[in-house]
């Protein structure tokens, strides 16, 4: 029987491009029953919550339609990234499934990589139809400026990263499992995304001063519309330490052998 | 030209601040195409030392090399030069057979045309051609296992490990099998197989290591191993539930015990006495069968880790 057996340790770029690719499709395959099911989830989600939001804030200005109008898309951006990969790596150890894709012989960051484009795929489609839903209810017109490449960017990738980050440096599955949910409760209900800030107490709104999701409310705002939001970059500049410091634990955590 | 040995040297693995041990001391060497058995009752430490060795588990001492590289401080380079059948199930509910097989040996780097040949060449020798476009969610535990096994070795690394590789498998594919696992040995892979199947694995595995309790208890070729039974024979007695170890005649060298089974080892010149002594209890009800048969490996694995193998049946028929 005839067959090649691996002599050298693959190093550099080409290696790293390579083993995105396959890890791309190894995470779609790996999906595939339940991608198209999470897409439709979020797509029901996303405009459901344009829709009801619309009925229940019948007659507004148009400024505060465009505050409502944007909220579902950024919750979707938002949330996906932080519960799906906790959910679906939790399910991996509680299967016991996690060994053999940890030995699988790709450079970690170019899985990570992969996960952030997987939570691309599920996240946009919805997050596109939720905009194109509350535009046309609360007859809305949207001023999209070429930030929002980098805004939808960050946003993804720094809530993929924290997501993976609970995802990989929590040992037990349970808990993973119950971070995310309360990562869903505490964006979707206790985030200033659907509503301003000055509707929270005052103590919640500053702890929001330093999470991250509040701020990727903010630029995605910023990149959507016009005079919204103010003090853009300063949200810039919060979620991107928050990728940095995500992205810092998810190569400890995945690094790390037990 | 790399010298592809895999050396272990010193292994050690504790958990709960050093208070336990899941593996302990643990030496060896896996020369290019050998066959190597781990063998070993439950929580022996024999999946914690391929874990180890892939990079999952990190060896609270002693370190690991293959050929040039450091697999300890190197796992990159562990994970792109072992392949790695994990004892747990393969994550393939959604692949199809034959796109996990492709899929896993384009990551392990292989090249497409290759893959393809080699891929049909064990998918044939397994015969598990008519599950080639099943998801792997549809397939039995064995089909899965066999697919498993391919998806690792089709692009096979300088070491192939394989944590009980045959489980699940029927009899007359663990032979196909062990015949592919063969065939790694002769294209110079080195493979480190765990296994509680100890009359296979005598048939085999070049050399073996019996591990109990976290050491290497013993190591050798199963031959070797069985030195210490040569010209001797097992007699097995199945003993009436419930009933004390009766007395042991002086002809009896050596036994175990295990739940009702009684496994003892006489000389094979008193075999006449041995089958008296095995109809006296079974007419005195404290046996209700027994047989006597060659020794083989498995002795020696009983004598070295006080069980009896996976494979024994519960109880050995007369
Ligand atoms: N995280 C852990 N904390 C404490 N002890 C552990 C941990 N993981 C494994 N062990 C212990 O290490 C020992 C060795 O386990 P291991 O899985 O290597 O056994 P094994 O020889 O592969 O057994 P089996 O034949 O059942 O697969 C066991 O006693 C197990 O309880
Ligand atoms: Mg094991």
């Amino acid at each position: 029987m005839t067959a090649a057996t691996t002599t050298y340790v693959r190093r550099g770029a080409g290696h790293w491009l390579a083993g995105l690719k396959a890890m791309l499709r190894w995470h779609l395959t790996s999906l595939r029953l339940v991608l198209p099911v999470m897409v439709a989830v979020q797509l029901l989600t996303a405009s459901g919550l344009s829709i009801g939001m619309s009925l229940f804030y019948a007659d507004v200005d148009a400024r505060t339609g465009l505050f409502l109008g944007t909220g579902a898309a950024i919750v979707t951006l938002v949330l996906v990234g932080l519960v799906v990969a906790p959910q679906l790596v939790a399910g991996e150890k509680e299967a016991g499934t996690y060994d053999f894709t940890a030995s699988l012989p790709v450079p970690r960051s170019a899985s990570v990589v992969g996960w952030v484009a997987v939570s691309a795929i599920i996240s946009l489609p919805a997050a596109v139809i939720a905009l194109a839903i509350s535009g046309w209810r609360f007859d809305l017109t949207f001023d999209v400026s070429w930030a929002v490449a980098p805004a939808v960017g960050l946003v993804v990738v720094c809530g993929t990263l924290i997501g993976y980050a609970v995802a990989h440096g929590i040992e037990r599955p349970t808990v993973t499992q119950l971070l995310s949910q309360v990562f869903a409760f505490l964006v979707i209900g206790f985030t200033p995304i659907t509503y301003p800030p000055e509707n929270l107490p005052g103590w919640l709104a500053s702890v929001h001063e330093v999470l991250p999701f509040y701020h990727m409310g903010v630029i995605l705002r910023g990149a959507l519309t016009q005079g919204l939001v103010t003090d853009v970059s300063g949200s810039y500049l919060v979620v991107a330490a928050w990728t940095v410091l995500a992205g810092v634990v998810t190569a400890i955590a995945m690094g790390r052998r037990r | 030209m790399n010298d592809w040995t895999f050396r272990a040297s010193g292994v050690t693995k504790t958990y709960d601040g050093g208070k336990t041990y899941a593996n302990r001391d643990i030496s060896l060497r896996v020369e290019p195409g050998e066959v190597f058995g781990l063998l070993g009752p439950n929580g022996a430490g024999k999946s914690t030392l391929v874990k180890q060795i892939i990079g999952l588990l990190k060896p609270t001492a002693g370190s690991l090399h293959l050929g040039p590289h450091d697999l300890v401080a190197d796992p990159d380079a562990a994970r792109q030069l072992c392949s790695y059948l994990p004892q747990a199930p393969m994550p393939i509910e959604s692949f199809k057979v034959h796109e996990a097989i492709r899929l896993t040996g384009e990551i392990r780097g292989g090249d497409r045309r290759q893959i393809e040949r080699r891929a049909g060449e064990l998918i044939e020798a397994l015969q598990i051609e008519e599950w080639r476009d099943t998801l792997g969610a549809r397939l039995s535990g064995g089909v899965r296992r066999l697919v498993g096994f391919v998806m690792v070795t089709v692009v096979p690394g300088r070491l192939v490990i394989l944590d009980e590789p045959t489980n699940d498998v029927d009899p007359l594919r663990r032979r196909l099998l062990w015949d592919q696992i063969r065939q790694l040995g002769e294209m110079g892979v080195g493979v480190i197989l765990v296994t509680h199947n100890v009359l296979e694995a005598e048939k085999s595995v070049d050399r073996l290591a019996v591990i109990s309790d976290g050491r290497v208890v013993a190591e050798g070729t199963p031959s070797s191993l069985k030195v210490a039974d040569r010209g001797r024979l097992r007699l097995q007695l199945m003993l009436t539930p419930g009933v004390a170890t009766p007395e042991l005649p002086s002809l009896v060298l050596d036994h175990t015990r295990v739940g009702n089974n009684l496994v003892s080892v006489i000389p094979e010149e008193k075999a006449g006495e041995g089958i008296a002594w095995a109809q006296q209890l079974m007419s005195q009800g404290i046996a209700e069968e027994y047989a006597l048969a060659a020794t083989t490996l498995e002795d020696a694995y009983i004598r070295l880790t006080g069980e009896l193998p996976a494979d024994e049946p519960e109880g050995a028929a007369a």
